[in-house]
């Protein structure tokens, strides 16, 4: 779409970008909470890890302070076409962070339980990476929101396939650790819980994604995204070992 | 998102937090109004708070367009229309039979349905007005319409053919020039009666702007049928019914969450 005229009324411009503003707030202080937690949570900090969750706070206020802008201006200001398209999407993406800050939250706890835990970091070497991922992922969305670009938001949409890829041989090879040896079983099970919130993080990633393309192009994408995340049909073959 | 518009909650009536802040400049107090024997307007108890645009939205014949003209005494010209109870600007009621109506309309200046430009130049519609009341040197006099049609929105589009004909404006162009002259005379509270009824969306949202920038210096009160336009345009929305005052509050709150079932059925549509 080209370049959006400015409205006659000035107060509904000054209403537009504040919400705008909110939203790309928002995302940073999503962005950080993420940082942080998947920090905590690879050098077992727990003291950041309790200042992430302390965090998550100030994401849903904003996405109060959202929603309730966006309704008094659905009262007033009765937009249309793009403008209510903006509103639209300010609601469904203040949604989908508010969820993943909470994701966030709940690795950062994972962080604090497994302080005490002896195995090597090394464990959780895969699930950094996966979150590293989903981050860029997460940056580069809230990017084309704040450029109005559906090219590079589609691009963020079929990218997900690599974190549901990642997420399938972590989850693979945490079941491995634990049948290896049982000590491992109550760090792996945290680091695979941890490993699904980023998968889920990767998925509201590719929702706000579509928000940005219907953003923009005022329908939804109509391609079909492969499904990656075989975890829930994978069999858990446990050999009955002696002892 | 839940607004929990359904719920009937008795609350009690306080006064929102913003309207302690806020300077009452016109104070309506138990007002009737009689046509002749029909009472048109029963108890109306109604304040328009300084810089701040107040909106009356209601259905036809509800007595929004009784209750402004009420305000600057336009009533007067009639026979057999008359009122009683109380209407005070900065504190003294202009219902009083001492008030001196030129100096009230002066005041309290009023913008009509249809745009009224009199039949002469641009300049002479906005100088006429002026003169009643000052006599201003030429320049200063120059500098006064300037000055209003720079307010009202309308110098860019005027400067250049300010001896041509009011009445070879277009109609948005005339309801500004029509607001200019109102300016011009330096009012302090602008009535509004559906100024933009007759103009098409464009029009009418630079009067909406126009609007927003007005209320910086002026009080201003806005009667219209289009509720949507009460909404963008208003910080306090009175709902009038049957020639009673149903509710007023922040116009945010009576569209979000009006406190009364009336006020909801009216805009939603429902009204039975």
């Amino acid at each position: 779409m080209d370049k959006q005229h400015e409205h006659i009324v000035r107060s509904y411009e000054e209403e537009l970008s504040l919400l705008n503003n909110k939203i790309a707030k928002m995302g940073g202080l999503t962005e950080q909470v993420l940082g942080q937690s998947f920090d905590a949570l690879e050098r077992r900090d727990p003291e950041l890890a309790a200042a992430t969750i302390n965090e998550d706070e100030a994401i849903d206020t904003l996405e109060k302070e959202i929603e309730e802008q966006a309704v008094v201006m659905i009262a007033r200001r009765q937009p249309l076409a793009y403008d209510l398209r903006q509103i639209m999407a300010a609601l469904r993406i203040s949604n989908e962070l508010e969820r993943i800050g909470d994701l966030g939250k709940n690795i950062a706890k994972r962080a604090v339980a497994v302080v005490s835990e002896q195995q090597p970091k090394q464990l959780a070497l895969g699930l950094k990476h996966m979150g590293e991922l989903a981050l860029g992922q997460l940056k580069e969305v809230l990017d084309a929101f704040i450029e109005r670009d559906a090219d590079r938001a589609l691009k963020v949409w079929y990218k997900d396939e690599e974190i549901d890829a990642m997420y399938n041989s972590l989850f693979r090879e945490l079941l491995t650790y634990m049948m290896e040896d049982p000590r491992n079983i109550g760090l792996c099970t945290h680091l695979l819980f941890g490993a699904k919130n980023i998968e889920r993080i990767g998925d509201h990633a590719t929702n706000i994604a579509e928000t940005v393309y219907y953003l923009v192009h005022g329908r939804p994408i109509t391609d079909q995204r492969p499904k990656g995340d075989t975890t829930s049909s994978t069999p858990v073959a446990l050999k009955r070992s002696a002892g | 998102m839940s607004l929990a518009i359904h719920t009937e909650v008795k609350e009690p009536a306080e006064t929102p937090e913003e309207t302690a802040k806020l300077a009452e400049k016109v104070s309506v107090r138990r007002l009737n109004f009689y046509y002749g024997a029909y009472r048109a307007l029963s108890d109306i108890n109604v304040n328009l708070y300084q810089n701040k645009v107040t909106a009356f939205i209601g259905p036809s014949g509800c007595g929004k367009s009784t209750l402004l003209r009420i305000l600057n005494r336009i009533y007067d010209l009639y026979p057999n229309q008359r009122a009683d109870g109380e209407v005070l600007l900065d504190g003294a009621n202009v219902l009083s039979p001492k008030q001196d109506l030129n100096l009230l309309r002066a005041k309290v200046g009023m913008v009509f349905q249809k745009p009224t430009p009199f039949p002469m130049t641009i300049y002479e519609n906005i100088a006429f007005g002026v003169r009643l009341y000052e006599q201003l040197p030429k320049a200063d006099l120059d500098a006064r319409v300037e000055d209003s049609l720079k307010r009202a929105a309308l110098w860019e589009e005027v400067k250049d053919k300010l001896e041509a004909s009011g009445l070879s404006l277009s109609g948005g162009q005339q309801q500004r020039l029509c607001i200019a002259r109102t300016v011009a005379i330096r009012p302090e509270v602008i009535l509004l009666d559906e100024p933009c009824s007759a103009l098409d969306p464009i029009s009418t949202a630079k009067i909406e702007e126009l609007i927003d920038v007005l209320k910086r210096d002026y009080t201003i009160a806005i009667v219209t049928h289009n509720m949507q336009q009460a909404a963008r345009t208003s910080d306090f929305t009175a709902f009038m019914y049957l020639g009673e005052l149903v509710e007023f509050d922040e116009t945010t709150r009576i569209f979000t969450n009006p406190r009364q079932q009336r006020t909801q059925d009216y805009i939603t549509g429902r009204f039975g």
